[in-house]
């Protein structure tokens, strides 16, 4: 809080700092960036994509600093094809296979998006973002990759091999706008605050989203009734680990408990899951004995009778197998799986088993060794999970969660791209071998060459497609549970929604389905990571959520590999000494990997310790590592001192108080630390941290609502919803965007009651609303029910008024008409020599297209305008492009794109309109605490009521939005509003500034007092109709008010008559065809219940498929009609002389009639086999004229037609149901 | 507005629809630059090589009910 002086009427320096913004602005820095701290929240972003690459600048840790690609192209190996056809003998060598030949990967190399070499004329060979995006490309790298082959031990031959174009991350190492200034971006017509982290894709700036992963190397038991359906005598207990390999790929390996006391080892490859004993793989890992498996379960737990009984039984289920040496285990292993693998043929079963342990296995460790011990861990903690002497991990809870980054996700994408391809590669060479294709030579460099050539290569393609519609084409599914949903477009729609884009984080698209809510719940241990107010209500709640504003994800490999030598040297027993009691001891584990045992005194010591070296930097032991110490407990989680050093990790800036250094904190160790709020809250002996400040747990945008500790907390959520949907500054480089729909607002200020972080991250420059005179009054009835009142020259002035950008492209090459094939093109934008362009007889599209086809920049469009001329070489004819839009526009740019070499004629264009929005009644707007509501009136200044100052305001919101929503904040920054524009103030609106004894009311009521108002901020007021004063002061002041997106003009919807659909002749729905709104069944329901039946006629009758039909009295029947014509007024006489009945228009029934004639013909045969002399057969049916009225007597069978009032769709129905054999019948009374 | 028939028939023979081959000025989206490009010439700005131009604005008169 600032503190008493600025109460003085003195002023010493602009709060606000106007002209230094303004400053900053013209001139942005030459070195640096104008708001730096916008670069570090995105770091994850760019520094996980720099991660692939070998120059990545990050710290090499453990590793030697390769790229994540170099990493998974070793990780992919050797592929291996042969000559031969396996059958021994003949010329194909020893054991019948002939040549074999390797391939594999060396390097992948990704180069900066560079002008193609086609083109000569550019100076700039670099491709800049702003490029891209005007002209609707993607923003690529050139991705090449290494492919060595080798034929039996001969040499090596090295072919490089075109990937295509790799999208590319903006500000990324491959980026060319890396390391610019913001005067140098700026010059490159990006923002001066760009911060990069996106891809662009088609014109479009997308994303790969943070998704939350289990946390890697970290077995975590799990109590599941679904796994006892996965086969006989499966429990519901299991115990889980996520391995993780160097290349940032991963697989999961889950220890299942079976009810025989035995356990099951699963994973999952390509798709496809497998189940193993695990007694198959510890002895298979180390040949270990069955004491050494025992001893090493029971860890001289002897009295254990549930764990050694168990042992006992695991290793005697073994028994039946008959394998009792390590070899024997893996050739087992070989044998069972060599159909799944796809090795080379020439392996022995032995090698297939070590090459299975090793891909799938606890695949973060290399050692068998440490395998072995950290299955050991599995099984103790399983048996410990089923004895109920440890409990159930949470896996929705942050402490056992990370991140996916993007860059990882990518890294995996490509790896797997390249495997593939590879793969395919071989089986290119084997189909031709399996074929006998004689150009088969693997000494032939040609042949090989060509094969290559064949393979499909276009990786930049397949990742532009990833990145385009977030789906993942993936064979082994990446360890991941969804397949679709990885990226998201950052809209632009205002700064905050950019900005928070960047920091949302999923939980994951299957669990979106989950009918539990259980996933969606905020949980205690998220505090201080995911923001708790910063979630969107509705289907994605607590599902999308947001990272707090101090919460970083470690980008950076680090250096762990002395810690296990450091604490060994301060007490910890090493992991292969051979006797450990396991009752007295916990285990030490760094990165899911067993590095000792410890007592829990001793490891509550080195927690200690080594919390102090890494606050303070001794022993090399690096900040980021998370000291997880679960202490003993009963029936708790299962304890040990758990190290984390992974990459993906969330971690948080504290104080750490024992030596007031900076500690990095993660979502592991917090669970079991005491971390005070503020200073006040610290405890002695029991606190060790201090938050920084106590506004970090809140994500960007919830810190940006001013006084939200005042407000109820769905107030909060709900303004960080509506932030995000207000009408802002989405942008200042404008005019070099091309997003479909930019929103804009024209009168931007910056807010007088701000939090201090408003200026941190720099909001001044995006400004997202207008500070408005609210006052707080039912004044006419038209600011009932969250309805406002707008001053109507506060509109007149330009309050909250705005514009709307569309983009439109005209594309020549996508227009029908266009021979894609063909390099020439056959539309050219233009005018053809039909087309008059001048004197009294123009055409109409010249008022807006100049001669070159295109609109000029400025016109005024109305709906249907032409906006672009182009002529049809074949045909010859102009044809035009026409705004399809339903108001008036204004093109504001026109964009002429030229080709990739910049060596073709224009083909496409992009034209930004112009709408202006200037609001009017039904407008949404909204307050800074989730007070949204509509513009009821404009209502005019004369009849506003005013203060004795004179003062009108802006705005007129109703008394009762307070009482149930107990939004106070918004009461405070009112005050706090009136107070700093009186004095100048930018008011500080951070929360937890104010206490009880110190309070908001009274500091801003005494600088009220001292600019001449009531000290509460209310205010006599009189009307503006009568002049009177109201009998109530009214609350009034200065509230900043954003004005949100949803106008009435995207949504009003009216229609008396319009387009109906054709089979059911009911009106369409949908605003965009002009249809109708839904009348429902619950509408219906309504109508029913008020007894009104005319107006339930009137909706869904005379106003939907109103029709008449013809419906026949005997039969009831709808379908039935035909005509007679007896448009001269004669009737018609049946052969038999009787009068063929018909209706007044010749309507008559054809199924009675032909009844009656039927029922006539059997009366005359009856007839005749009694006469035996019949007339024959009868005649024609003969027409007479006789006016119908003459005709008297009654309309016998057929004629008896009826008009009925039926919906069409009735109708249909009928004709439907006829068409299955079924009748309807209608009773016409 | 200006009549547009008539200039440079030779330029692109053999096409019908010939009286567009006048030229218009645009603006280099990179450098600012002005470029003449005839119609079916290649979009490229001549200072730069850059592949984008923006249309200057009309010069016509644009005038608007004002209410």
């Amino acid at each position: 809080m600032p503190d008493a002086s600025s109460r003085s009427k003195v002023r010493v320096k602009s709060t606000f700092n106007t002209l230094e913004r303004e400053r900053k602005f013209k001139n942005p820095p030459e070195k640096g960036a104008v708001v730096p701290i916008l670069n570090e929240f995105v770091t994850p972003h760019i520094e996980s994509f720099n991660a692939l690459f070998d120059d990545s600048g990050l710290p090499a840790g453990d590793g030697d600093g390769r790229g994540l690609l170099h990493l998974g192209i070793e990780e992919i190996g050797k592929r291996v094809v042969f000559d031969g056809r396996g059958d021994v003998g003949a010329e194909s060598g020893q054991r019948g296979w002939g040549n074999r030949l390797t391939m594999w990967y060396e390097q992948v190399s990704v180069g900066r998006p560079m002008v193609s070499e086609r083109d000569t004329q550019a100076k700039e060979r670099r491709v800049y973002p702003a490029e891209a995006r005007e002209r609707l490309t993607s923003y690529r790298g050139r991705m090449m990759v290494k492919i060595c082959w080798q034929v039996n031990d001969g040499p090596v031959e090295v072919e490089m091999r075109d990937c295509g174009l790799l999208p590319i991350m903006v500000r990324s190492a491959r980026c060319n706008l890396r390391g610019m200034s913001s005067a140098e971006l700026v010059k490159h017509h990006e923002e001066p605050e760009e911060f990069g982290g996106y891809f662009i894709i088609n014109g479009n700036e997308r994303l790969i989203r943070y998704l939350i992963l289990p946390r890697r190397h970290h077995v975590i038991s799990l109590v599941r009734p679904s796994f006892v359906n996965r086969g006989p005598s499966y429990t519901p207990y299991a115990v889980q680990i996520r391995c993780v390999r160097p290349d940032q790929t991963s697989v999961t390996n889950t220890l299942h408990y079976l009810s025989n006391g035995s356990a099951m080892l699963r994973f999952s490859w390509r798709k496809q899951e497998y189940v193993i004993p695990i007694m198959l793989i510890l002895k298979a890992l180390v040949s270990a004995s069955d004491k050494e498996i025992f001893e090493g379960v029971m860890m001289q737990d002897y009295e254990d009778t549930f764990l050694s009984d168990r042992v006992e039984l695991l290793l005697r289920s073994f028994k039946m197998y008959r394998l009792y040496t390590g070899d024997q285990c893996l050739q087992y292993l070989g044998d069972k799986f060599r159909v799944v693998v796809n090795l080379p043929e020439d392996w022995t079963n032995q090698a297939i088993g070590v090459w299975l342990i090793n891909k799938v296995v606890l695949v973060h460790l290399q050692n068998p060794r440490d395998k072995f011990r950290m299955l050991l861990f599995m099984l103790r903690k399983l048996y410990a999970l089923v004895s109920k002497s440890c409990s159930v991990d949470n896996p929705d809870s942050p402490q056992h969660q990370e991140v996916l980054l993007p860059g990882t996700l990518y890294g995996m994408i490509i790896k797997e791209r390249l495997e593939e391809a590879l793969n395919s590669f071989r089986e290119g060479i084997a189909m031709d071998v399996r074929n006998s294709n004689p150009s088969v030579d693997f000494f032939d460099k040609r042949y090989i060459k060509k094969v290559l050539q064949r393979t499909n290569y276009d990786i930049g393609a397949k990742m532009s497609n990833f990145l385009a519609t977030g789906n993942l084409v993936s064979p082994t599914g990446l360890d991941l549970q969804q397949a679709s949903g990885f990226t998201i477009v950052a809209e632009k729609l205002n700064w905050m929604r950019y900005i928070s884009h960047f920091r949302s984080i999923h939980r994951g698209a299957f669990f979106a389905e989950l009918k539990t809510t259980t996933v969606r719940k905020l949980l205690p241990e998220a505090w201080g990571f995911l923001c708790p107010v910063h979630t969107p209500d509705g289907s994605p709640c607590g599902l999308l959520n947001h990272l707090s504003r101090t919460c970083r994800i470690v980008t950076a490999p680090l250096a762990v590999a002395h810690i296990p030598a450091l604490l060994a040297a301060h007490g910890m027993t090493q992991a292969f000494t051979p006797s450990v009691d396991g009752r007295r001891n916990l285990c030490i584990q760094l990165d899911g990997r067993l590095i000792g045992w410890a007592p829990p005194a001793v490891c509550k010591q080195l927690a200690t310790s080594l919390r102090i070296w890494k606050t303070e930097g001794k022993h090399n032991v690096p900040l980021d590592l998370e000291i997880g110490l679960v202490p003993v407990s009963k029936g708790g989680q299962y304890p040990g001192l758990y190290l984390f050093s992974s990459r993906s990790r969330m971690m948080r800036p504290v104080k750490y108080l024992a030596n007031g250094k900076d500690d990095q904190v993660g979502s592991f160790e917090q669970v079991y630390m005491d971390i005070a709020c503020t200073p006040a809250e610290i405890e002695d002996g029991v606190s060790t941290h201090v938050e920084h400040s106590p506004t970090n747990f809140l994500s960007i945008l919830a810190n940006l609502t001013p006084f939200s500790d005042f407000n109820q907390s769905p107030r909060n959520i709900y303004q960080c919803q509506m932030g995000k949907q207000t009408m802002g500054t989405p942008a200042t480089a404008l005019q070099h965007r091309t997003d479909n729909k930019l929103y804009r607002l024209q009168t931007g200020q910056t807010p007088i009651v701000r939090p201090a972080l408003h200026n941190t991250y720099g909001m001044d420059s995006f400004p997202n609303g207008t500070n408005a005179i609210v006052a707080v009054i039912s004044y006419t009835g038209y600011d009932m029910e969250d309805a406002m009142i707008l001053n109507k020259s506060a509109h007149e002035r330009g309050f909250a008024y705005g514009t709307v950008y569309k983009s439109y492209t005209v594309d020549l090459q996508e227009l029908t008409g266009s021979r894609r094939v063909s390099s020439v093109p056959t539309l050219h934008f233009g005018f053809g020599p039909e087309i008059k362009t001048d004197g009294p007889r123009a055409h109409p599209a010249c008022q807006h297209i100049d001669p070159d086809g295109l609109p000029c920049v400025g016109a005024r469009l109305n709906p249907g305008d032409y906006i672009a001329a182009y002529v049809d070489d074949t045909t010859g004819r102009t044809k035009f492009a026409k705004y399809k839009g339903d108001e008036v526009a204004y093109v504001d740019t026109v964009r002429l794109i030229g080709s990739d070499a910049g060596d073709q004629e224009l083909q496409k264009i992009n034209i930004t309109l112009r709408i202006t929005r200037a609001p009017v009644i039904g407008d949404k707007f909204s307050s800074r605490h989730g007070q949204k509501g509509v513009c009821s009136q404009k209502w005019p200044a004369i009849d506003m009521p005013f203060t004795e100052s004179g003062m009108q305001p802006d705005v007129i919101i109703n008394p009762h939005a307070f009482p149930s929503r107990m939004t106070i904040g918004m009461l405070v920054e009112s005050m706090a509003g009136k107070a700093g524009a009186m004095h100048g103030l930018a008011q500080d609106a951070t929360p937890f500034q104010f206490t009880e004894e110190d309070t908001a009311i009274e500091y801003f009521g005494e600088q009220l007092l001292a600019a001449g108002y009531n000290y509460y901020g209310n205010e006599p007021m009189y009307s503006g109709i009568t002049g009177q004063e109201f009998a109530a002061d009214i609350y009034i002041g200065c509230v900043y008010y954003q004005r949100l997106r949803h106008m009435v003009l995207d949504k009003f919807q009216v229609r008396t008559t319009g387009p109906v659909d054709p089979v059911t002749r009911q009106p369409v729905k949908g605003r965009k065809r002009a249809g109708g709104i839904r009348f429902g069944e619950m509408e219906r329901d309504a109508l029913i219940a008020h007894g009104t039946a005319f107006l339930l006629q009137d909706r869904l009758m005379n106003c939907s498929d109103y029709s008449t039909a013809w419906v026949c009295r005997t039969c009831g029947s709808l379908i039935s009609l035909g005509y007679d014509d007896v448009t001269l007024g004669e009737m018609v006489i049946g052969a038999d002389g009787a009068l063929k009945p018909t209706g007044p228009g010749g309507e008559y029934c054809r199924v009675c009639r032909a009844a009656a004639e039927e029922e006539d013909e059997r009366q005359r045969q009856a007839l005749a086999s009694a006469n035996a002399n019949s007339q024959g057969r009868p005649g024609a049916d003969v027409r007479v004229a006789i006016p119908s009225q003459h005709v008297l007597g009654p309309a016998t069978k057929g004629g008896d037609m009826d008009i009925i009032a039926v919906p069409y769709v009735f109708r249909y129905l009928c004709a439907e149901l006829a068409s299955m054999g079924i009748k309807v019948s209608l009773e016409v009374r | 507005m200006n009549s547009q028939q008539g200039q440079n028939y030779g330029s692109n023979p053999g096409q019908q629809g010939l009286q567009q081959s006048r030229e218009m000025e645009y603006l280099c989206a990179d450098c600012g630059a002005k470029n003449e490009i005839r119609s079916r010439e290649p979009i490229r700005c001549r200072e730069c090589g850059h592949r984008i131009m923006y249309k200057k604005r009309t010069n016509r008169m644009v005038q608007f009910e004002a209410r």
